[in-house]
This record gives C-alpha cells, sequence and structure tokens, in this order.
C-alpha cells in the first residue's frame, strides 16, 4: 500500500504541476503528441508461392502464426494529430522543476502513508475483499484553479489527516494494554477457568437440571430438521443420573439414545458448567488442588501414562501436562474397575456416538489403535510425530476493533460508552462461549476457548508438549478454529490447525483411550472441524490443498456410506444396527458426504473453474430441498462469467422447480433471477423495478434493498439510492448493519463528498450500539 | 467520480456445524440470520447481495468506461450557474462525454448535480478524465476548478492469424484469439467479417442430429491465458472467381469481429484491423484441376478435368505436353495444340491417364508452352490419387 500511496502521491503532484503550466502557458499540451506503440501494421507473410506448388501441406509448416493488431478503428494510426501530447511526460520534465515546492506537501503525504501502512499491520491478517480507500474512487487529482483559495472546495486529503495524526498514537496503546493484561489475569487467578475433569459423578449430572444445553443433546436428523430434544432432559433429568447400567433400557428409542449418550458425555469428560454453577462450587477447591499439586499428583500415580497408551517421550515436561487432570483419570479408572465386563462397556457404546464418531483411520493409525486395544497394560510407544500436541499459538488475539476506531475518531468519551461482552464478563463455561458467539462477540470468544483450552492444558506455548484429549476439549478446539475463521483470520486458525496434522493422529481416536472411553469408538474430531480443516487452505490461496483434503473426506464418507449398505457398521466392523439405526446412520453420512461436495464446489468457485457448476449440481442430489436456491446459484455462476444465455436457461429451470412449490421465498426467488437478469443485460432500470417489487411482497429484504439501491446508483440517482440504504439501515440496524451494505454505503459517501468522514462516523456510532467484537469494520472504510 | 464497473457479488464464508457440536446450531443460526446468505442454502458461497466496485478495476481496449460523476455542493451557500463538463483526454484525440452541456442554473447546499458518461474505449495507453466545473458564487464570484483523473487502458485479447490457400481459390483463415486478462472471458460472438470479394462459412460448429454444437463445447469460456482456434473458410464470390486477375497479389480478406462479457454481463467489443494476405501468384498460366477421382484401379486409365487460365495481360498460344513419370502414365497425344487463349480467360480440358504404382501417387508431369514467348511452364504435384489394385476395389 506504501507504493500505491507513494504513487497516487505523484500523480497529485503531477496534476498539481500540470495546472499550474497550464496557467502558465496554455498550449503546451497541444505541442506533443505520443506514440502509444503498437499501431503499426505488420504485413501478413504469405509470400512463399511458387508457380508450380499450390501444395497444401507444405504451407502448412511454413507459415508462421502472425500478429495482428487489434483496432477499434484502424485508421486512428493515421492521424496522429492529436491535440494533446503525452501528459506524463511534460509532467515529467516539470516535476524536477517543482520538487522543491511540493516538497513539504510530500513530506505529509508521506506521513499519512506511513501511517496507513503501520494499520494494516496492525490487523495483518485480516485479508478481506474490501479494499482500503485509496483503491476505490479513481485516483483523485484535484486542482484548483480558482482565483481564491477555497478550502472547501479542495482536495480532501489535508482535510483528512488532521485528525490522523493527532489521534494516531493513542489507539495503539489502548489495544496493547488489554492484550498484556489479560492472559497475565487468567494465569494469576485460576479460579474462573475450569479443568476436564470435574470430581463427582453427581456434581457433574446435577448442572444437568440448570443448564440443560451444556452440552448438546443428540440426535439424528438431516441437518434442516431443526426440533429441540432439550425438553425430556429436562423433565426427567433423573434418568440421567443412575449408573452406567441403566441406558440399557433406553437403548433403542432414540431421546433415550440422546440421554444415555449425555450422560456418558458429561461424565467422562467434565463440564465447565459445574463450576459456574452454585451447586457445584463444592468441586472447585478440588480442581485447584488437582492444579496446584499436579506435580505430585503424577508421581503418586506413576501407572497412568502406561494406561492411557501414551508413550512417556516427552520426560518432565510431559509430567507437567499430565498432572492437568491426573485426580480425575485415577477416578474414573476407579469407577470402571468394577464394571470390566464387557456387557457393560458395550452397552455404553451408544447407537448414537457410533453413529457420530465413526471415521475409518489411514492403515498405520489402525494399527496404533489395534496395539493400544490389544496391550491395553502395557506400554505403546508411539513415535513423537504421530501425536497431536496443539497449543494456543497467540494469546489474546486484539480487543474491539469498534472501539479502537472510536477512540479514534469519536473520542475517549464516546468510546466508554461502547459496551461489549469481553471473555471476562460473561461464565467461563460453554454458557458464557454461547452467549459470546451469538451476540457476535467472536473475538472474546475466540479468547475464552483459549482459557478453557488452557485450562485442559492445551494453552498457550503448550503446542509440541503431550496433551490429553477430550471430546471436550475437541470441541473447544473446533469452536475456536471456527471462529477465527469467522473472523478471517486464516492464518492463525492453520497455525493453530498444525499440531492435528491431518487430523488422523491415533491419540483423536476413542480407542487410543480404553480407560477413558471404555468401549466407544470412533474419531474425537468432529465431523464439522474435518470439513473446516479441509475448506482452510483455499481461504490462504491454496484451493488445490483444500480439495486434496475434501477429496479425501469424500472418499471415506463414501466408504462409511458403503459399509452401511453392506449391511456393516461405519467403521465396516461387524456390529449389529438395527434397520432403524441403520436408516438413521445413512441419512446421516449421506447428508454428511453432502456437505463435503458443498465444500468442494464451493472450492471450485474460489477458483472461478466452471467445473463449480457440475460440483452444484451433484450437491442437488444430496439436498434436494436447495435445488432451486442452488439453480439459481450456478444462474448467477453464468452471469458472472458473461454467459448471460445460459444463466437465463438456469433461471427459467428455477422457475419450473419453483412452479410446483408457491410460498413466498420461491416468488421472490423468481423475481430476484429476473432481476439479475437484467442486470447481465445492461438493463438496470429493469432490475431495479424487479428488485422493488421483491419489496414490495416482503419490505424487509435485505438485498433487494440494497440491490436496488446499487442499481439507483447506476442510473444516476445518488441521492435516491443513499437515503434507500440509509432508511434500511435505520430501519433495522440489528440485521442491516451488514458489511456489504455498510460498505456500498461508505462507497457512496465518498462518492457524494469530499467530507463522507463525518457520515462514516456516524455510521460507526451505530455499529458501536450494535454490533459485537466481530464487526469487520475495513467496510468503514474509515482507515 | 467513481468508475461504475459492475457490482459484484458478496461471497460469503461458511462456517457449519451439527447438532452435536459444541455451539449446536449456532453457527448455523448466525448463517441463516446474516443477511448476505441465500436463505435456505446457506452454504452457498455465492450469495445475491451486490457489492459496489471496490477499485478501479482494469479497463480493456473495447470495453466501455462508465463513470459515475457527481458534483456536490459541500458548503452552505447556493451557488449558481453550475457547468459540468467532462472530457476524456486520450493519446490522440479529446473526447467531450457529458450528456449535456447547460447550464445548471443553480445547486442549493448538500445537493448534488449527477452525471453518468459512457465511452467506448477505443485507445490503448493512459487515458485521462478532465472534469472541469465552473459555477459563481452568491457574491458574483466566477470560480472554477478542475480534476482529472488517469487511467491506463490496457490490450485484452492477443490474436494471431495464419492463412492457407488451398488448391480451389478457397482461402483458409486460422486465427488464435488468447485471453490476456486475468479473468475468465465468455466469447459471445468471433465471427469473421469478409470483404466484398468473399463469402465465408465458419468451421467452428460441428453439426449433430440437426444442432449445430460449437466445438469448443458448450461452455464458451476463455480462462485467463488460453488461447482458441477458430477456423473459417473463405470463397471467392462467383463473379470474382472468374476474374482471375483480380485476386491476386496483396487483398483484402476482411475481419475478425469479436464480441465478449465478463462479470455480469460487462461487454467488451473489438475488431481486428483488416487482415490481408498475399494471393498466391499464379504466374502467367494457372492450371487447376476440376475434377479427379480419389480413388482408381491399378492400371486402368481414369479421366481428371483440369482448367487452364490465362492470368497474364497478353493472349497465349498454348501447346500441351505430358511426360510420364514412375508412376503416371499419360494417355493420349503429348504436344497438342490447345490453341490460342485470351487474358483472364480459361479453358477446360479432359485428360486420361492411368497409374501403374499402387499407392498415393502424386500427378505430375503437365507442361504448357507458350509458342508466342516460347517460355515452358510445368506443373507438377497437381493433385494425388490414391491407386488400388482392382481386386481390392471390387471386394
Amino acid at each position: 500500500s506504501n507504493a500505491k500511496d507513494a504513487k497516487s502521491t505523484s500523480d497529485e503532484d503531477d496534476s498539481r504541476d500540470i495546472v499550474q503550466q497550464k496557467t502558465q502557458e496554455e498550449i503546451l499540451f497541444h505541442e506533443e503528441t505520443i506514440d502509444l506503440g503498437g499501431d503499426e501494421f505488420e504485413s501478413e507473410g504469405n509470400e512463399t508461392v511458387s508457380e508450380d506448388s499450390n501444395n497444401f501441406v507444405d504451407k502448412l509448416n511454413e507459415q508462421m502464426m502472425e500478429s495482428v493488431i487489434i483496432s477499434d478503428s484502424p485508421n486512428n494510426s493515421e492521424d496522429d494529430t492529436g491535440e494533446l501530447g503525452c501528459l506524463q511526460e511534460i509532467v515529467d520534465q516539470i516535476e524536477a522543476k517543482d520538487n522543491q515546492k511540493t516538497q513539504t506537501e510530500v513530506d505529509k503525504e508521506e506521513f499519512l502513508s506511513n501511517e496507513s501502512e503501520t494499520e494494516h499491520e496492525e490487523t495483518p491478517k485480516d485479508i478481506s475483499e474490501i479494499g482500503t480507500d485509496d483503491q476505490v474512487s479513481l485516483k483523485e487529482e484535484s486542482i484548483q484553479d480558482a482565483v481564491k483559495e477555497e478550502p472547501k472546495l479542495g482536495n480532501n486529503i489535508p482535510v483528512e489527516t488532521k485528525p490522523k495524526n493527532i489521534d494516531e498514537s493513542t489507539p495503539e496503546d489502548q489495544i496493547l494494554s488489554p492484550s498484556t493484561t489479560k492472559p497475565q489475569s487468567s494465569e494469576a487467578e485460576p479460579i474462573p477457568v475450569c479443568t476436564i475433569f470435574s470430581q463427582a459423578n453427581n456434581a457433574s449430572s446435577q448442572p444437568q437440571l440448570f443448564l440443560p444445553d451444556g452440552f448438546e443433546p443428540q440426535m439424528v436428523k438431516s441437518p434442516s430438521f431443526s426440533s429441540i430434544i432439550e425438553t425430556p432432559v429436562k423433565s426427567n433429568p433423573q434418568v440421567v443420573q443412575p449408573s452406567p447400567s441403566l441406558s440399557k433400557f433406553f437403548g433403542d428409542t432414540v431421546n433415550t439414545n440422546t440421554l444415555a449418550s449425555d450422560f456418558f458425555d458429561s461424565f467422562t469428560t467434565s463440564n465447565f458448567i459445574s463450576v459456574s454453577n452454585p451447586n457445584a462450587s463444592s468441586s472447585v477447591p478440588e480442581q485447584m488442588s488437582s492444579l496446584s499439586n499436579g506435580g505430585d499428583g503424577s508421581s503418586s500415580n506413576p501407572t497412568f501414562p502406561v494406561q492411557n497408551g501414551r508413550p512417556a517421550a516427552g520426560g518432565p515436561s510431559s509430567s507437567l501436562e499430565i498432572t492437568q487432570s491426573p485426580k480425575p483419570f485415577s477416578q474414573i479408572q476407579a469407577v470402571f474397575a468394577g464394571s470390566d465386563d464387557p456387557f457393560a462397556t458395550a452397552l455404553n457404546m451408544s447407537e448414537l456416538d457410533r453413529r457420530n464418531d465413526a471415521w475409518i483411520p489411514s492403515e498405520e493409525t489402525r494399527n496404533v489403535l489395534i496395539s493400544v486395544a490389544t496391550q491395553q497394560y502395557s506400554a505403546v510407544f508411539i513415535d513423537k510425530e504421530n501425536l497431536t500436541m496443539p497449543g494456543l499459538k497467540f494469546d489474546n488475539i486484539q480487543g474491539d476493533a469498534v472501539k479502537d476506531l472510536m477512540l479514534r475518531f469519536l473520542g475517549e468519551q464516546a468510546a466508554v460508552k461502547r459496551q461489549v461482552l469481553n471473555a471476562n464478563s460473561v461464565e467461563q463455561s460453554f454458557v458464557g462461549l454461547k452467549q459470546l458467539i451469538s451476540s457476535k462477540n467472536w473475538r472474546a470468544a475466540v479468547d475464552l476457548c483459549g482459557r478453557l483450552l488452557t485450562a485442559h492444558g492445551q494453552g498457550y506455548k503448550k503446542s509440541g508438549l503431550p496433551a490429553s484429549h477430550t471430546t471436550d476439549s475437541l470441541q473447544l478446539w473446533f469452536v475456536r478454529l471456527a471462529l477465527l475463521v469467522k473472523l478471517n483470520l486464516f492464518q492463525s486458525a492453520e497455525m493453530e490447525f498444525e499440531p492435528f496434522g491431518n487430523l488422523d493422529q491415533p491419540d483423536l481416536y476413542y480407542e487410543y483411550y480404553p480407560n477413558v472411553y471404555p468401549g466407544r469408538k470412533g474419531s474425537m474430531v468432529p465431523f464439522s472441524m474435518r470439513i473446516l480443516h479441509a475448506e482452510l487452505p483455499q481461504y490462504l490461496g491454496n484451493p488445490q490443498e483444500s480439495l486434496d483434503r475434501l477429496h479425501s473426506m469424500k472418499i471415506i464418507c463414501a466408504k462409511i456410506l458403503e459399509n452401511l449398505e453392506q449391511g456393516l457398521a461405519e467403521d465396516g466392523s461387524m456390529t449389529n444396527i438395527t434397520q432403524e439405526n441403520r436408516q438413521a446412520s445413512v441419512q446421516l453420512w449421506r447428508s454428511r458426504l453432502g456437505r463435503v461436495m458443498y465444500s468442494m464446489a464451493n472450492c471450485l468457485l474460489m477458483m472461478k473453474v466452471l467445473l463449480a457448476v457440475d460440483a452444484y449440481h451433484s450437491v442437488i442430489k444430496y439436498y434436494p430441498q436447495q435445488e432451486p436456491q442452488l439453480l439459481s446459484g450456478i444462474g448467477r455462476i453464468f452471469l458472472q462469467i458473461g454467459d448471460i444465455k445460459t444463466a437465463e436457461k438456469y433461471f427459467q429451470d428455477v422457475e419450473k422447480v419453483t412452479h410446483k412449490l408457491d410460498g413466498l421465498q420461491s416468488q421472490i426467488m423468481v423475481l430476484m433471477n429476473r432481476a439479475f437478469l437484467h442486470l447481465g443485460q445492461n438493463n438496470f432500470a429493469e432490475a431495479h423495478r424487479f428488485f422493488t417489487e421483491i419489496l414490495r411482497i416482503d419490505s424487509s429484504n435485505a438485498v433487494a434493498n440494497n440491490n436496488a439501491a446499487v442499481c439507483l446508483l447506476y442510473l444516476g440517482k445518488l441521492k435516491d439510492s443513499l437515503r434507500q440504504l440509509e432508511g434500511m439501515v435505520q430501519q433495522d440496524p440489528q440485521h442491516y448493519l451488514h458489511e456489504s451494505v455498510l460498505f456500498n454505503l461508505t462507497t457512496m459517501y465518498e462518492l457524494e463528498s469530499s467530507r463522507s468522514m463525518q457520515k462514516k462516523q456516524a455510521l460507526l456510532e451505530a455499529v458501536a450500539v450494535k454490533e459485537g467484537d466481530s464487526f469487520n469494520t475495513q467496510c468503514l472504510k474509515l482507515g | 467520480v467513481m468508475r461504475l464497473t459492475k457490482p459484484t457479488l458478496f461471497t460469503n464464508i461458511p462456517v457449519t456445524c451439527e447438532e452435536r457440536d459444541l455451539p449446536g446450531n449456532l453457527f448455523n443460526q448466525l448463517m441463516k440470520d446474516d443477511p448476505s446468505t441465500v436463505k435456505g442454502a446457506e452454504t452457498l458461497m455465492l450469495g445475491e447481495m451486490l457489492t459496489l466496485p471496490q477499485n478501479f478495476g482494469n479497463i480493456f481496449l473495447g470495453e466501455t468506461f462508465s463513470s459515475y460523476i457527481s458534483v456536490h455542493n459541500d458548503s452552505s451557500q447556493v451557488v449558481k450557474d453550475i457547468l459540468v463538463k467532462a472530457d476524456l483526454q486520450t493519446s490522440s484525440q479529446r473526447l467531450n462525454l457529458s450528456a449535456s452541456s447547460a447550464a445548471v442554473a443553480e445547486l442549493k447546499p448538500d445537493c448534488c448535480i449527477d452525471d453518468v458518461i459512457h465511452h467506448e474505449v477505443k485507445e490503448i495507453g493512459t487515458h485521462i478524465l478532465v472534469c472541469a466545473v465552473s459555477y459563481t458564487t452568491q457574491t458574483g464570484e466566477k470560480m472554477y476548478f478542475r480534476k482529472f483523473f488517469k487511467f491506463q487502458v490496457l490490450k485484452p485479447l492477443d490474436v494471431k492469424t495464419k492463412f492457407y490457400n488451398a488448391e480451389t481459390d478457397e482461402v483458409f483463415l486460422e486465427a488464435q484469439i488468447q485471453n490476456i486478462t486475468t479473468s475468465p472471458m465468455f466469447m459471445e460472438k468471433v465471427s469473421l467479417e469478409p470483404s466484398m470479394m468473399y463469402n465465408v462459412a465458419e468451421l467452428n460448429t460441428v453439426d449433430t442430429a440437426g444442432e449445430s454444437e460449437s466445438t469448443f463445447g458448450a461452455r464458451t469460456y476463455l480462462q485467463p491465458m488460453d488461447t482458441r482456434q477458430y477456423l473459417y473458410c473463405l470463397k471467392p464470390k462467383q463473379e470474382f472467381a472468374e476474374k482471375a486477375g483480380v485476386i491476386k497479389g496483396v487483398t483484402v480478406i476482411g475481419k475478425l469481429d469479436i464480441v465478449w462479457k465478463t462479470n455480469l454481463g460487462e461487454r467488451g467489443r473489438l475488431q481486428t484491423s483488416q487482415l490481408q494476405r498475399m494471393a498466391p501468384g499464379y504466374g502467367d498460366v494457372r492450371l487447376s484441376l476440376e475434377t479427379i477421382p480419389d480413388t482408381v484401379n491399378l492400371e486402368e486409365p481414369f479421366d481428371i478435368t483440369c482448367k487452364i487460365t490465362n492470368c497474364s495481360e497478353r493472349t497465349m498460344d498454348l501447346v500441351l505436353e505430358m511426360c510420364n513419370t514412375n508412376s503416371i502414365h499419360w494417355c493420349g497425344v503429348s504436344g497438342r495444340q490447345l490453341g490460342k487463349l485470351h487474358p483472364s480467360s480459361s479453358l477446360h480440358l479432359a485428360l486420361t491417364l492411368l497409374s501403374s504404382v499402387q499407392g498415393l501417387q502424386s500427378v505430375s508431369g503437365l507442361r504448357l508452352t507458350d509458342t508466342f514467348l516460347k517460355r515452358t511452364y510445368e506443373y507438377d504435384d497437381i493433385a494425388q490419387v490414391c491407386v488400388v489394385s482392382s481386386e481390392v476395389k471390387q471386394s
């Protein structure tokens, strides 16, 4: 950006010079002409004709391809009598002359460009589609030939520099201070933080009463089916309470399956709820002690690493890690010591767990898992590279970008008013985490995930040290990484994903922990995390890698489906599955396969390859209910490429499909497509008519609102367009303070007036009231 | 001033999770609430939200430069007699792009004058948009200011051509068109506009069951740096074909007309300069084949018809000689008089010959001598014929 700034700076000088020159002697322009090259004709080479051989075949080899000059008006080259010559040349000449004059201004500009550079450093990972200010409009070179200086009409850069200069230093400091204090506090006081294993059975299951959504109930369904089955949990929580063997009574129906597995999870893993729950407060000192005297714990429990199937590779450093949860482990072992009989453990392996966690490990991983299973009581040594040793790669990602901007532009007083939730202001639990996510404070949520993971012994700088994995720890990782991706912090996500390898290491399987998860099989890695992992490289400019990963996922999904069809369990083992469960499993895995296909299609779309069209077609097979949307999407792909005719064909198909169903949504879809088609035909007036028609049916349709406004701009109605967008934002800021809308709005403000700053700041204020810390401030173009 | 390239569609990054995962349906709900996603298919990356162009972008020769010009009164005073003028300065000319040249009587504070200009870019290189605004303040002062916007026009396509002359008067034109932009292009039309002397047949479609199908497949897109080869067959029109002397030397064949579209139907159109070719020189006397069988039997005579055209400016008196080669044996009398041939006229000649060797044989050995100038013209390799043994042909 520095270079660009420098360029625009010099451009600015250039034009200034031009004008000076002009005022001095108007004639200069008319003197020089420029030869831009490429206008000369080349003769076609076809001279080699001998009298007696018109031989076709010989000619083929002789003739070379000739370059042809393209020009719309071939006569251009003849009349080189242009009025104006090359401005640039003149400018260059004069530039030297006037260099001294403009020196001070240049200095000022340079400061400006430096400044914008530091801003980029501030958020280097925020790769977003939204460009910065200077890219947007034409490089603006404004000159005033007016006799009198009139600052209002002058070029807008000097006006902008002032507030920037003044406020520049303050926000930087502000950013730093929270980030340095926060990690310290979380280390210093471990109380709000929780460990993986709370000790008691009852302590862990009781909170379920109060906070039923602590860990999700499970049910098999297609993703679109989203009825809530939390009620049974609430109504008869007692079911959860009793010993594991009880679960067999509920083994058949879906609901009780849920309960059983729910119980299982909360039992073996932990729960974070207990910490914040007053009822469970008794467990807190327990945890603290287990944390504090962890070092002793491991030595007092020497069998632990072996039984856990973990190599003693880490040495002293590993023991540090193990200390995080020695006590719970031994307790669990004690619990299961009695239930050695295979029948009981088999029951623990719930239908749902198997279905959801199923995954087919690679040959190598499978061998390790088998050896773990067969040598339960002796150590299995595994290469360190084959273990997953994740850790936070950064402590605390930046605070609140909105607030920083407010400090800079609106002053401290206004910034103080900005209240958003942060990792400290919510419960240090899954509940708090969800609260942060749904209030769009994703940065704080990432922080909280980090804290919870620190409690798991997978905190900052713990990467590369042995760790033990649980369902919860992996879920936390998933949430953290997913949020990083949502925040467009792809590089950070990639860094933290790295220790997980290809998500196929043996210690990511339940079988690796026969004592902790007796009888449980499959992968601990949530399927969605695999998707995330596979999708990530495409955002970092490596779509090929994404495709590779997605493809291997596709193979495994297909294999699982094949196993199911052949009457085997998902992983290919000979397990009896009822017809009902098999059906549910097939449904689940089909939808997962569809999800993989979806990602592939999206990836191909990013690659701008037309294979994406075929990919979306195959997605329709898995998600037939999305057919009209997908067909419309394909139509838009063709529109983007410029193939209006094919786009029209797809839009017609959509109309055929939606013809059968009526309803608002399909009606809107048809109108939307028609509007897009008119856009493709350069008919903005007609497109605007259709977008407006959608608004008549559904006045709150954000897309139609926004698109209608965009059409208005292309029709030369800037004010009307602004009015529409502003109205929309004011009407329902909750929904329409969307970055695309704001981006359009700020772009138009910039076009409207050189004093767009005030209006942008007003937007910032609106954003500050409604939006969480995950808001992408770049769309305000305040930088 | 803002360049109005076509708006783009907003793409979002889908992050999904399953019911069983820790966030439950939270992520999915967030995506549902996001106004930029496609309702009912949130995982679809390509949304419906239009976003305004984010930067000036590239502009290519043949595309239309559209720009929004807005003059906004930032002051608190009413100004009068505002005249906005937008000129485009290229290396060779200055064009006025303003729709109207009439002055606006007055402009109130916080109001603006809007204009959208369009211009089809016809030159490569530096363009400067010059916007000049003159107005009168309340105090009656005449004010004037200008703004300059500079941009570069780039070349979108690389076109190469190649001619083949067929034995008949047909000319085949092979054109390679390469997309040298950075985005895929949809080639809407690539056609050859022939000059007045030719009729053109495009050879870029294959007829299958009545429907013509492009040889490039159903999807006619050109990815960046991809090249596509088009083929055209040009036939001289009857009236010109007869006058042999006319198509001679350098002739204008025609020009290629290319229309493409990119993002949301952004259109571009280019024509090449007139393609010229050097017509094969036929010398004074041209001998061309009218009919010849493709397959003949070994050692069986067959007939060919030749056309002899006098391409020179004078009358000729021709004698035909036929020389046997290793394989070709002429039947009939060598050294026969063909009589006088006037300029630009031609005569047809039926000849009989046989081949003594199997395989693909070249017909050679015709000699024409102009008795006026005592000049001999040799015609070898005028055609090929496939010679098979008679048994093979019968079976």
